[in-house]
């Protein structure tokens, strides 16, 4: 682990490629998990009561 | 895989005669060609037939198949296995080319079609929303453009101007 940006920035770029990479069915698979997560989300920032101040 | 299960059901409706060419763009067209990106619905292009007596053109096909077949409404979406998905006419002779030359694909089996990566940075390009900007640096920082062919692209459907501010706003080092 590093606090380099650069570092930090090249490993980053280089994950997005190897996503990329992926067969269309691994990605279409994290697509699906991606949506779900969003959604679960979405749905418990409607549940969320405002916090009291 | 559930988007699977959309396209199988697609497939079969074209099967069926409701549609004729259809193609997947958005984001989920972005996924074949970029890392995936979240995303809540699935953007179908297709070329509506137009109703017998009438000129204009019409989902009421698609809704009325889908739903026979396990799909529900929601507003402007069908959801077919979980997916809400949206069929789209394409508004611009950008789009209809998009459609004309979708690439033909296979998902583990499943055939399908979706718009080439130069027809998708274009339609960002001309979209030129904040995400439809984010997802055109995907597509140059990714290397997943054929330049030759996306600047025949953007020659031909006058977006030269919009792409060389793009550059100056977004790739200058």
């Amino acid at each position: 682990m590093t606090f380099d940006l650069r570092t930090i920035l090249q490993s980053k770029a280089a994950l997005r490629l190897r996503l990329a990479a992926q067969p269309i069915g691994v990605k279409l698979r994290l697509l699906d998990e991606l949506r779900a997560r969003a959604v679960a989300i979405a749905a418990s920032r409607k549940t969320a009561k405002p916090s009291a101040k | 895989m559930k988007i699977k299960e959309v396209i199988a059901t697609i497939n079969q409706m074209q099967r069926a005669g409701v549609i004729e060419r259809y193609a997947i763009g958005g984001a989920v067209g972005a996924t074949f060609y970029l890392e995936p990106v979240a995303t809540l619905d699935v953007d179908i292009f297709v070329a509506f037939k137009t109703q017998p007596g009438s000129s204009l053109v019409s989902p009421q096909p698609i809704f009325e198949y889908l739903t026979q077949h396990g799909a529900t409404v929601e507003g402007e979406y069908l959801v077919i296995a979980g997916w809400p998905v949206q069929f789209l006419p394409p508004t611009s002779p950008l789009g209809e080319e998009a459609l004309a030359q979708a690439a033909e694909v296979d998902v583990e089996g499943e055939p399908t079609r979706v718009f080439s990566a130069e027809h998708l940075a274009a339609l960002a390009l001309q979209l030129g929303r904040a995400k439809d900007k984010a997802r055109l640096l995907q597509f140059v920082e990714n290397g997943a453009l054929d330049a030759d062919r996306f600047q025949t692209i953007l020659t031909r459907h006058g977006l030269l101007e919009k792409w060389r501010t793009f550059g100056q706003q977004f790739l200058q080092p």
